[in-house]
């Protein structure tokens, strides 16, 4: 590729263009590029990228769609060209966003603090009094300074003269790093000699910072905690914090994960409660203590501002850095930036003016058409796109009204850089979200960012999931690039461990759940399968004796409506074909096969960070597959989808069995599969046997089909079908591993080594009612409850099962109870 | 004037809590005619953690957890607070309203911030023309601040009625003002609202009322509440305290306790406890004037 790939393509008019200073003038970051890039041939190019698209899209780093959250897999597009900046240009940019970094933090500190910044009126007291995301807890008036802005994200973008300009600043929480580190990664694996010759800075030396940072603020840097508190899973940045916390080695919590004891900040592991010093906060500040800003949420940890103001643990950011995000602060940095660093910025932001001073107000009246009116308070997640809208009379009324509520700012013409479709070159506006850590006493910006761009120049201003594309941001060296990585260093030994008492109670919880899902849709699927494959076999319905009784049991077991069952089947057989693909991707009603494989994915998703990625990529991918689509013969393609879901089931139960460490992520999770296929198998031969199927080597072929022992017990019987020897392989057999006994073997395994305190002497609930489970079926004579049935006498049979129907929910229960005690929703006292 | 006082509040649940966290606003803070000279705090079961701070005010707030099982909460406060008279004050010789007003804007308050703060709207009370239109026959031009306060105490005692069942915590000013009845920190916050409505800095003071008993009839022992009413800042005067509920400005029988924006800023009791299900709760306080023996 050369200088040609380029060929067609031109900036917009009226813009900077980041590659051609004129038709045909490479700019000097770009000369490097296309240096390069010479001798890849365009179609070389092209199949790279798609490449890295797809191994983004598998990795499913992308932002729920706001519009449709279950779209979780809204795939991520990364551009093929990346943004090339040169060491000179970011030298500037850096030095201004720490410069920034360090007066926001100043103000901050001020406005939580002395307040002499309003006092001497250099930021009017209205403005911070009226700002709803200042409140009154976050303030520490007489507390020695302490930084509060320890990561910063700053939105800029270049002006036609080629100037930077800073949009907007992201104090809460920015989000981001973590698409900027993952669209690197992409870009390393398509064009790694280009990376290489381009000397491109290494966006991990920036993580390190961000470890050693965060170490600084625990007592004993050597042994810093930290947690990631993340939002609840599913929202917005859930992913993207999964990916960080594992890649900066940090375990993910969220609220209900954490606890304050004692005044000190605990994280509640099967273990028991695990100490933490450091909180990476995600949520909004006011999400985050439910005692003392009760007013403002219900979410949170109860008692954190305590913990905080008397020390015992920092966050990161401290709360209420995100009033900062407003963009009424604008109006006053340059000004601000003067007074507390005696220096002008050295990036300026854009120009804005807030309408609750009456001179700005008058200004921004007489020019409402041309300038974008903004709410002054912004607070983060909060969508202000709505203003774009209104007509200037409406702007004005608006204004007017309100004055103090909001701001307006001039628009900038934002640089355009080319994007490619993968047959042709076109241009794009550029935004691009830099990020900036604390370090002791400065800040270190990381070298790139988060590109967005987009075709058209509205979007970009509104939010981070605005834009078509991301690009990455490469920042060309001027030296050697140094190679480090966030391993240790060789020369430093580490202590040995074996995982995991440190596992969050939460995260035991789903994969508990994780477990007794995967064996659910199992079941359910063989079953449904085992009727579909009859209902289209070429024999006659009439001729095939058992199907009636199987579906019968799907009835019994609430899979279709009960009354369905008792026409004749030549009736049904039509209505049938059509019930049953509805009935089985019904995602609405709980049990269903779509509601199970649903909700696994949802429970897999919450412990992303804790599961590899390529059990995580068959989930995603069972997930997406096993959906109805529009077609004639919606039977057959349930039959495809449903034959196929086992397939994948299987995969995963293979990546169970032998891509997991045995921690007690892994015990949780194959606990609950062992319980659920004893109550799976226990449910089936009951179904089977209340609708008269005991006697009938037709229906006990079946039972033994859905339960996956047909051949073993063709091995040993041949095609003689009675109940006892089907009892006995399906029952007490244990070395049949789709056994009841066998399942209860491993229960009441993991009962035994499931981590609790050593002084409670004997068994525990849950070991005891799994091993007296396991007596129970050990004792079962299955020829003598098969004979007694023959005779009439139902039960023997029909006691055993009730015993084990009734001890595995207790049991199920009681690890609940012992394991899961981040359950219970924190309420509040009544007040008088 | 000297006072014993007995504050004791528990909450039952209908299942046990493994634990709970508090913030209180019990102890009275001292005032520049109130002397709090013993403040005692006993909670059943037993605090695992519990430290005093105060506020963005001044306030003292008792922060507290509960580790362990627990079906419900004990808190018991007792202080001893002395009073001195209030102050002469002459009512018509107070500054004309609006220059108190004028006295109260950001410019002219900058260096003191805690004032300013008070004209602006807080969580409950929220400024409307609604409320400026309530206070406005209070407010002729010219007249004196303590006129016009005194005049707005006597119209909010005239035009609502004390009801304990018609409004909740969270009735808005707006909603109150059509039901035209209440308790006394709907009467605070509306007094409040009115003042701020029309530029003055109002703040809200929590506190204890000395309860007379008829006349021949002794106290009757935990029959007093914790009560509230509504302060307003007279430029040189200082904050003058009003009781809307009592129509009167407070004298020797009013004790406070803190004082904030509005009732979230100093809530005498709030928690949060995990679990628990339902819960019911009860408050009993004595105010013990020290002529009287306690009981």
């Amino acid at each position: 590729m050369d200088a040609t790939l380029f060929s067609g393509y031109a900036g917009a008019a009226g813009s900077y263009d980041e590659v051609f200073s004129a038709p045909g003038e490479l700019r000097p970051a770009w000369r490097r590029f296309i240096e390069a890039t010479e001798g890849l041939p365009r179609s070389e190019f092209g199949r790279r990228w798609e490449q890295a698209q797809r191994l983004l899209q598998q990795n499913s780093l992308a932002y729920p769609d706001p519009k449709d959250p279950r779209a979780r897999s809204h795939p991520w597009e990364l551009d093929a060209f990346p943004l090339v900046i040169e060491a000179a240009e970011w030298r500037g940019v850096a030095a201004a966003l720490r410069q920034r970094a360090t007066l926001l933090d100043m103000v901050l500190q001020d406005v939580y603090g002395p307040q002499a910044l309003i006092k001497a009126g250099h930021l009017p007291a209205e403005a911070i009094f009226r700002h709803p995301g200042f409140l009154l807890p976050y303030c520490r008036p007489g507390a020695p300074p302490q930084r509060i802005l320890h990561v910063y994200g700053a939105d800029v973008a270049r002006s036609p003269d080629g100037r930077w300009w800073v949009l907007d600043d992201r104090c809460e929480s920015p989000s981001g790093a973590g698409f900027a580190l993952q669209n690197r990664i992409a870009m390393s694996r398509m064009l790694p000699d280009v990376i290489h010759e381009c000397r491109v800075e290494r966006l991990a030396p920036y993580f390190i910072s961000v470890q050693e940072h965060l170490a600084r603020l625990a007592p004993d840097r050597e042994r810093a905690r930290v947690v990631w508190l993340s939002q609840l899973a599913g929202s917005a940045n859930y992913f993207e914090d999964a990916f960080l916390a594992r890649y900066l080695g940090y375990t993910l919590a969220e609220a209900g994960d954490l606890a304050v004891r004692q005044n000190k900040l605990y994280l509640k592991t099967l273990g028991g409660l695990s100490p933490v010093d450091v909180l990476l906060r995600r949520p909004n500040s006011e999400n985050c203590d439910p005692l003392e800003l009760s007013d403002a949420s219900s979410m949170g940890v109860a008692g954190l501002l305590q913990c905080l103001r008397s020390n015992n643990a920092a966050a990161a950011n401290g709360l209420g850095s995100g009033l900062l995000e407003s963009p009424l602060f604008m109006a006053f940095l340059p000004q601000l930036s003067e007074t507390l660093l005696g220096e002008p910025l050295l990036m300026p932001n854009v120009a804005t003016w807030w309408c609750g001073d009456p001179k700005s107000k008058r200004y921004v009246l007489s020019r409402v058409s041309e300038l974008a009116i903004r709410p002054a308070y912004r607070r983060r997640g909060v969508n202000d796109s709505r203003l774009l809208e209104l007509s200037r009379s409406e702007l004005t009324a608006m204004i007017e009204a309100n004055p103090t509520a909001y701001v307006a700012q001039e628009r900038v013409r934002r640089s355009t850089a080319p994007v490619w479709s993968g047959q042709e070159v076109s241009h794009s506006y550029i935004s691009l979200r830099a990020f900036a850590v604390s370090t002791k006493d400065n800040y270190e910006v990381m070298p790139g960012g988060l590109a967005r761009v987009s075709a058209a120049l509205g979007p970009l201003d509104v939010s981070l999931l605005e834009g078509e594309r991301s690009k990455d941001t490469w920042v060309l060296s001027e030296g050697p690039v140094s190679s480090v990585t966030l391993l240790s260093a060789p020369d430093e030994p580490l202590a040995l461990r074996r995982g995991g008492v440190d596992l969050p109670s939460r995260a035991a919880e789903h994969f508990f759940w994780l477990g007794r899902q995967s064996v659910r849709a199992e079941s359910l699927g063989k079953l449904i399968r085992a009727v579909a494959l009859r209902l289209t076999s070429e024999q006659d319905a009439e001729r095939i004796p058992e199907l009636q009784l199987l579906i019968r049991v799907l009835a019994e077991l609430g899979q279709i409506e009960p009354g369905y069952v008792v026409d004749e089947i030549k009736v049904q057989m039509p209505a049938l074909e059509k019930l049953l693909p509805a009935a089985v991707f019904d995602e609405k009603t709980p049990g269903t096969l779509r509601a199970t494989v649903a909700n696994l994915a949802q429970l897999a998703a919450t412990v992303r960070d804790l599961i590899s990625l390529d059990t995580w990529r068959i989930i995603r991918e069972l997930n997406d597959e096993f959906q109805p689509t529009k077609s004639d013969d919606g039977f057959l393609d349930m039959l495809v989808k449903v034959d196929g879901l086992l397939a994948s089931l299987a995969a995963l139960t293979g990546q169970f069995a032998e891509g997991m460490t045995r921690t007690h992520a892994w015990r949780f999770l194959d606990f609950g599969r062992r319980l659920e296929r004893t109550l799976q198998a226990s449910q089936l031969i009951r179904a089977v046997v209340a609708e008269g199927g005991g006697s009938d080597p037709a229906a006990l072929e079946s039972l033994l089909e859905v339960s996956d022992s047909l051949m073993t017990y063709r091995s040993r019987y041949y095609s003689r079908f009675q109940l006892g020897a089907v009892l006995d392989l399906l029952m007490t057999d244990e070395t049949n591993p789709r056994s009841m006994a066998f399942q209860l073997v491993e229960c009441t395994s993991h009962a035994a080594q499931l981590p609790r305190e050593s002084v409670v002497p004997g068994q525990i609930t849950e070991e005891r009612l799994a091993a007296s489970l396991l007596h129970l079926i050990r004792r079962t004579d299955p020829q003598s409850i098969a004979k007694a049935y023959e005779a009439g006498d139902e039960e023997p049979l029909d006691s055993l099962l009730t015993t084990i129907d009734t001890t595995l929910p207790k049991l199920s229960d009681a690890v609940s109870h012992r394991y899961f005690f981040h359950s219970g929703s924190a309420q509040r006292l009544a007040r008088n | 004037m000297k006072y014993t006082i007995k504050h004791r509040t528990w909450y039952a649940y209908a299942e046990a809590a493994p634990v709970c966290h508090n913030m209180l606003h019990l102890a009275p803070r001292d005032m520049p005619r109130q002397v709090c000279s013993d403040y005692r705090l006993r909670i059943v079961p037993e605090p695992a953690f519990i430290m005093r701070r105060t506020d963005w005010f001044g306030n003292f707030v008792d922060y507290f957890s509960i580790e362990g099982s627990h079906n419900g909460l004990e808190v018991l406060s007792q202080s001893i607070v002395r009073l001195s008279p209030p102050p002469k004050l002459t009512p018509s010789e107070s500054l004309p309203w609006e220059a108190v007003v004028r006295q109260s804007t950001p410019e002219a308050s900058a260096a003191d911030l805690s004032v300013y703060q008070l004209t602006l709207r807080s969580p409950r009370v929220r400024p409307s023309v609604q409320l400026r239109d309530y206070a406005l026959p209070s407010f002729v031009a010219g007249r004196p601040l303590l006129e016009a306060i005194i005049d707005l105490t006597a119209r909010i005692h005239r035009d609502f009625e004390f009801d304990p069942k018609a409004t909740t915590v969270h009735t808005p000013l707006e909603e109150l003002l059509r039901l035209r009845r209440g308790v006394c920190q709907d009467f605070a916050h509306l007094a409040i609202g009115c003042v701020r409505s029309m530029g003055l800095p109002g703040r809200y003071v929590s506190g204890y009322l000395r309860t007379t008993p008829p006349p021949g009839k002794p106290r009757m022992v935990g029959a007093d509440a914790s009560h509230a009413w509504a302060s307003v800042h007279c430029g040189p005067l200082g904050w003058i305290d009003f009781d809307p509920t009592n129509n009167a400005l407070i004298g020797e029988s009013h004790i406070s306790i803190a004082w904030g924006r509005d009732y979230s800023d100093v809530c005498p009791i709030q928690g949060v406890f995990v679990g628990g299900g339902e819960h019911s709760m009860g408050v009993n306080v004595d105010v013990i004037p020290a002529d009287e023996k306690a009981a």
